[in-house]
């Protein structure tokens, strides 16, 4: 400041005092404060300060002072008011504010928040500038009885015409020569940064005062200033928005102490704190923008007992930041009463609903109602209490604070309650409006159907043609009116006939669908799709769908009808979402995040006659809450059904039941289906002790298999209580491949596993895990034969009728793979009823088909296998550990063996072979196919861990349990780990290179590879002459 | 409003019905498999009155199964905006009632319910005029207009009101009684 005021005052020298002010005035604004927002209150000094600002405000529209005319008033005014500093002060206020509202519209909004700002330091300067001229001495004698004049326009009948006329021809001649010296709009950045106040400026200082006295302390200390000019301070400033803080510029915090000695007002014992340099433009700067509150528009309360409600605005007071709104009253007219008569009234907490206010049950509690004429208005009031009423509203009047004002969305039913019954909402064209200024941008689109509601073309139709910001041209439905027509697009509102399938974007309905049922005015009437209910909405937030959805179907990754799995024991279906409780339909609201996951799968549960209902087929409740109903099965889960009635609207037209109460209506489809399979049922079975048993079934399986084949299946495939849980696993592939930990529960084909490593439970699939090595056997069988047999447990395990389905769909090529190469020429004869079966369930058929010869690649199986107890014993019976066949694919296994091991390994087996020739047939067949699961040490393999990253390792050792000790690198060189059996892909050799043959008769010769036939290598077998025709599979390139 | 088209359609056929009587299995599966649908395009399949032609079949290689492309004719019904239909109250309640016109379901909604007809809860829910003459419960069959309609996939539902002339209940089954 005082670097700046000196140029100031050098400035001065040559030119008068205007221009001083308007200097002063500049800088002040540029230096991005608004150190004065009153002002302009000229020769109204005398009155008290409140009055004072208050009319300066007023003035604010006056101060504008381009043209010369004003200039040369404001000249003349000003000249005089030179002389008393105080008047100086004022002027130079509302200079300021007149400079604001020219130059820089952005800021200077005309003072929500307002500043009373003091500026002393340029006085002293002036007065001795003003004294040292003749001119300004003269003014100011003939002036000074002068000064109350309150009009400018009285000015001009001033006696010194001619002094003043001289004064401002200098002036003008000053702004011709350097006409726009200070008002060069293109301010740099540069310069605007060197205006910000800087070290060698004054500090502000943030001194507490008492509450509510601001501008008194700061007038106060104005007049002390004037009082005392040795006072060293600059300037003072109180903010409106700031309580209990002025601001003091200084240099020095003596120098604020001295000004604030003495000043009740000011508390002695607190220290003036200085505000550091960088926020010192903040104090000055404004921030929120001033909303033009009209009346009419639609507002919220933000505190006290009518928080949150919705007014309406009917009369603003910007100069007392007051607004008088209606509201509808929440009025507890018998407390009211009790007061009234002088009772004790006891606080209550609640807070009463609100009602419209009734003169007669107001008077029928002896509460007194005067009728008052209210002296602006001319309207009837009823007071009661010091509250007034009119028409049942409460019009209250409240502080501009203590509103919310933007970004208000009234909501339909609000809107409601406050128009009256009598009312016509459609005919608020206010209160429309109001909804309008929230529209979203892009709000019309073209071919919107519209309708105008201002104006003269007032409710003619037409479509949107054109938009351009704000305006719309629309092509009226007027015959005669052949012509675009522009519209603004507050006149305009979007219409919709009756029938029309439209969609709600804003609101508390937003994203439903629904088709419009009716139209009365600007108010839709929708029958939602989905929930087949009325909902009222205004035709602003509604847009035409041509979606042939039912609104929002999707949150995250489910959508509507899915079937979801809530926790172990609950599951629904999204509508909102339907419990499975049988019988019981429980709505609950759930949040995705409670949603565990998404039941994908396709079962079949058993209705009361053992029939197999699958989903789309038509069921029929017999028993229960929901008796009489019927409809398609949507979904199935655990013997409960979901079905789906259109007759029935609660629910979305779900109703739960369970399996056991329902019936199968003939006609669907694939019901047929159910029943073929059940009857062909036993010749499954038939199939599966039989086939599976002989070929190289070992004891402890086959005869497990025979106590109970689908045991299996009820352990694996059911509840979780089976012989895993608590079982130390290891996850082998997905997100947790590599972890161990233990299984804490089976659900379905999920596991839910403790990580040993972290404190966390994850659920996996099933088939990502593997027991470790110490796992009994019982898992293992578990796993197996449930994927073999799952078409028997429908009917074998009545107590789980459901149990397939746990299993992936996944499973079952494995078991038709397995089953069919030979059963389909062995035991065709047997399976009459399947055939049947298969009408119409092509599922059955795309699985069978997946097993032709060429399919079954072993390693979709590997996956669940590695670590098995029998495994082990089995390569123990064989009497060959090393040769390591390790059953990574079980299925693999018994094809495989080498005679003597088959023999050693399966004494009990044989006997139930009869299928023994199959097995001949078989081993060639499915042993070419499983690579890589013979491995034996020296070979070179590939490592895959963790996606894609492979890399070259060479087999150490086969270990018992099918994974193999391995050592990176190609020539084993690396680090040593343990790989299971499907992280190894064996390296076959190229020509010339040295090779072990992995499998058949010759396991374990290495050779050399001389040459490709097709899918057979040539090997000359290391250390003699002969040629071996081998398939290339069974090859494996030796590291070295 | 009803249709006699021609439509198309590919058929798969399990191997196990090539014999004499494959076109007899083709066409009983045709109509096994059509009858009854509803495409958004075309309304409801009601019932298939010929086959025009069967294609020739294609193995579809690994399931044996063959494709015929088969073509056919059939009746369709598919409602339209503003068509008059009779129907059948299937539910009455305060929002309005349920009818069926087929296999169409169709909402009238009380605002498209003449004004001076008023909702009647109780036992048989239904919509009576003031002076009890005309009443519309389940059961009975109204004349309508179908103002709007909604086309899914798998399903058509309609809106229709009463509102006009010439419309509302043409048989009462509670009259007789």
């Amino acid at each position: 400041m005082p670097r700046r005021r000196h140029e100031e005052e050098e400035v001065e020298e040559e030119y008068d005092m205007e221009e001083e002010e308007e200097e002063e005035a500049e800088e002040e604004e540029e230096r991005g404060g608004k150190r004065s927002r009153r002002g302009g209150g000229r020769g109204k000094r005398s009155r008290g300060v409140q009055s004072y600002i208050d009319d300066m405000a007023s003035e604010d529209d006056d101060a504008d002072d381009d043209d010369d005319e004003d200039y040369r008033g404001d000249g003349r005014r000003r000249a005089p008011k030179k002389m008393k500093p105080p008047s100086y002060i004022d002027d130079m206020a509302g200079v300021v504010e007149g400079e604001d509202s020219d130059d820089d519209g952005s800021d200077a909004e005309p003072a929500n928040n307002c500043v009373t700002a003091v500026t002393c330091a340029p006085l002293r300067s002036i007065s001795g500038f003003i004294d040292d001229t003749d001119a300004g001495a003269e003014i100011r004698d003939n002036n000074v009885g002068r000064r109350p004049i309150p009009h400018s326009s009285s000015m001009m009948d001033d006696d010194d015409d001619e002094e003043v006329e001289e004064i401002v021809r200098r002036l003008q001649k000053k702004y011709e020569t350097e006409p726009h010296f200070d008002y060069d709009e293109e301010v740099t950045e540069v310069e605007q940064q060197a205006l910000l106040p800087s070290v060698k400026d004054p500090k502000l200082w943030m001194v507490k005062c008492a509450i509510g006295h601001e501008r008194e302390t700061a007038v106060c200390l104005m007049q002390k200033f004037i009082d005392r000019p040795d006072l060293q301070i600059k300037s003072v400033v109180a903010l409106e928005h700031l309580k209990n803080f002025i601001y003091i510029e200084a240099e020095k915090e003596a120098h604020v102490k001295e000004a604030c000695r003495g000043l009740r007002n000011i508390f002695a014992s607190a220290r003036p704190t200085l505000v550091p340099i960088r926020e010192m433009s903040d104090v000055l700067s404004v921030k929120s923008k001033s909303v033009d509150l009209s009346m009419d528009s639609w507002v919220r309360m933000k505190l006290g007992l009518y928080k949150g409600d919705l007014a309406k605005v009917v009369a603003v007071d910007s100069a007392h930041q007051k607004v008088t709104v209606k509201l509808i009253p929440r009025i507890d007219l018998q407390a009211l009463a009790n007061k009234l008569e002088g009772h004790e009234v006891t606080k209550k907490s609640f807070i009463p609903p609100p009602r419209f206010f009734s003169v007669d049950e107001a008077r029928e509690l002896h509460i007194r109602v005067e009728s008052k004429r209210d002296r602006e208005s001319g309207e009837y009031f009823d007071v009661v209490n010091g509250l007034q009423f009119n028409d049942g509203f409460l019009h209250k009047t409240f502080s501009i604070r203590s509103i919310r004002i933007q970004n208000i969305k009234p909501s339909f039913d609000e809107l409601e309650k406050f128009n009256k019954p009598s009312d016509d909402l459609n005919e608020d064209v206010a209160s429309l409006s109001a909804l309008f200024a929230n529209r979203k941008k892009g709000h019309f689109m073209k071919g919107d159907a519209v309708i105008v509601i201002k104006g003269d073309l007032k409710n003619l139709k037409g479509s949107v043609e054109k938009v351009e910001d704000d305006t719309v041209h629309i092509q009226p439905k007027q015959p005669r009116l052949p012509r675009t027509l522009a519209f603004s697009e507050k006149d305009l509102c979007k219409y919709f006939n009756p029938g029309d399938h439209v969609k709600i974007i804003s609101g508390v309905q937003e994203g439903a669908m629904g088709m419009v049922v009716k139209v009365e005015g600007h108010v839709l009437t929708i029958l939602s799709d989905t929930t087949k209910e009325h909902i009222r909405v205004f035709a602003d937030h509604v847009v035409e769908s041509s979606e042939a959805t039912t609104g929002i179907t999707r949150i995250g990754d489910y959508e509507l009808h899915d079937l979801v799995l809530l926790n172990n024991l609950s599951f629904g279906i999204i509508i909102r979402v339907l419990k499975g409780v049988p019988g019981k339909p429980e709505l609950a609201l759930v949040k995705p995040r409670e949603i565990k996951s998404k039941i994908d799968r396709r079962t079949s549960a058993k209705d009361r006659y053992n029939n197999i209902v699958s989903t789309k087929d038509i069921v029929r409740v017999v028993e229960g809450a929901c008796k009489g109903k019927q409809g398609p099965v949507e979904r199935i889960h655990r013997g409960i059904l979901f079905i789906y009635d259109r007759h029935y609207l609660e629910h979305s037209g779900f109703i739960c039941a369970n399996a056991q109460t329902c019936l199968l209506v003939g006609g669907g489809t694939s019901s047929h289906c159910g029943n073929a399979m059940h009857t062909a049922n036993p010749s499954f079975r038939a199939f599966s002790s039989r086939i599976f048993q002989p070929p190289g079934r070992l004891p402890p399986r086959g005869s497990h298999m025979n106590s109970g084949g689908r045991f299996g299946g009820t352990g694996s495939g059911g509840r979780g209580h089976d012989a895993m849980v608590n079982r130390c696993i290891k996850i082998i592939s997905g997100p947790y491949k590599g972890y161990r930990g233990r299984v804490k529960e089976v659900t379905g084909a999920l596991v839910r596993i403790e990580l040993d490593s972290q404190m966390k439970i994850v659920t996996v699939k099933r088939q990502d895990i593997s027991d470790t090595a110490a796992v009994a056997t019982p898992f293992r069988e578990t796993r197996y034969p449930s994927g073999v047999e799952i078409p028997v447990h429908p009917s074998q395990t009545p107590l789980h009728p459901i149990q397939t389905p746990t299993w992936d769909s996944g499973a079952t090529p494995i078991r038709d793979g397995m089953r069919t190469p030979m059963p389909s020429r062995a035991w065709v004869p047997m399976s009459p009823a399947r055939d049947n079966g298969e009408d119409g369930d092509p599922s059955v058929w795309a699985s069978s088909a997946a097993y032709q010869p060429g399919t079954p690649r072993s390693r979709p199986y590997e996956a669940p296998t590695p670590g098995s107890g029998w495994a082990t014993g089995w390569g123990d019976a064989a009497g060959n550990p090393t040769s390591t066949n390790v059953p990574s694919t079980p299925i693999g296994q018994p094809m495989t063996p080498g005679p003597p091991s088959y023999l050693a390994g399966t004494p009990s087996g044989q006997p139930m072979t009869p299928g023994d020739a199959g097995l001949d047939l078989l081993s060639p067949l499915i042993g070419g196919e499983t690579e890589g699961n013979w491995l034996l040490p020296d070979v070179l393999v590939n490592v895959s861990r963790g996606g894609d990253e492979v890399s070259h390792a060479v087999v150490k050792e086969v270990l018992p349990d099918g994974s193999c000790r391995v050592s990176l690198g190609l020539l084993g060189d690396g680090d040593e780990l343990i790989a299971t059996a499907n992280e190894l892909e064996v390296v076959r050799p190229k020509k010339n290179e040295k090779l072990r043959i992995m499998n058949g008769a010759m396991r374990g010769v290495t050779g050399k590879l001389i040459g490709i036939d097709g899918s057979d290598g040539i090997v000359r077998v290391e250390g003699s002459l002969d040629m071996k025709i081998v398939d290339m599979v069974i090859l494996g390139k030796l590291a070295f | 409003m009803f249709f006699h088209i021609v439509l198309e359609r590919n058929m798969q056929l399990h191997p196990r019905h090539f014999g004499p009587h494959l076109r007899d299995k083709l066409v009983s599966k045709l109509i096994k498999d059509v009858e009854g649908t509803c495409s958004g395009r075309h309304g409801f399949v009601v019932a298939i009155t010929g086959v025009e032609d069967v294609g020739k079949g294609l193995i579809r290689e690994g399931t044996g199964f063959v494709t015929f492309p088969v073509k056919y004719q059939c009746v369709v019904f598919r409602p339209f905006k503003g068509e008059i239909l009779e129907a059948v109250v299937t539910m009455v309640n305060k929002m309005g009632f349920f009818a069926e016109a087929g296999p169409v379901q169709i909402f009238v909604s009380n605002h498209l319910i003449p004004d001076d007809m008023e909702f009647q809860s109780g036992d048989v829910p239904n919509y009576t005029t003031s002076d009890g003459s005309v009443k519309i419960q389940k059961e009975s069959e109204v004349r309508l207009k179908i103002i709007g309609t909604r086309v899914d996939a798998t399903e058509i539902f309609c809106i229709g009101t009463i509102k006009d002339d010439f419309l509302g209940v043409i048989s009462d089954p509670g009259a007789a009684v």
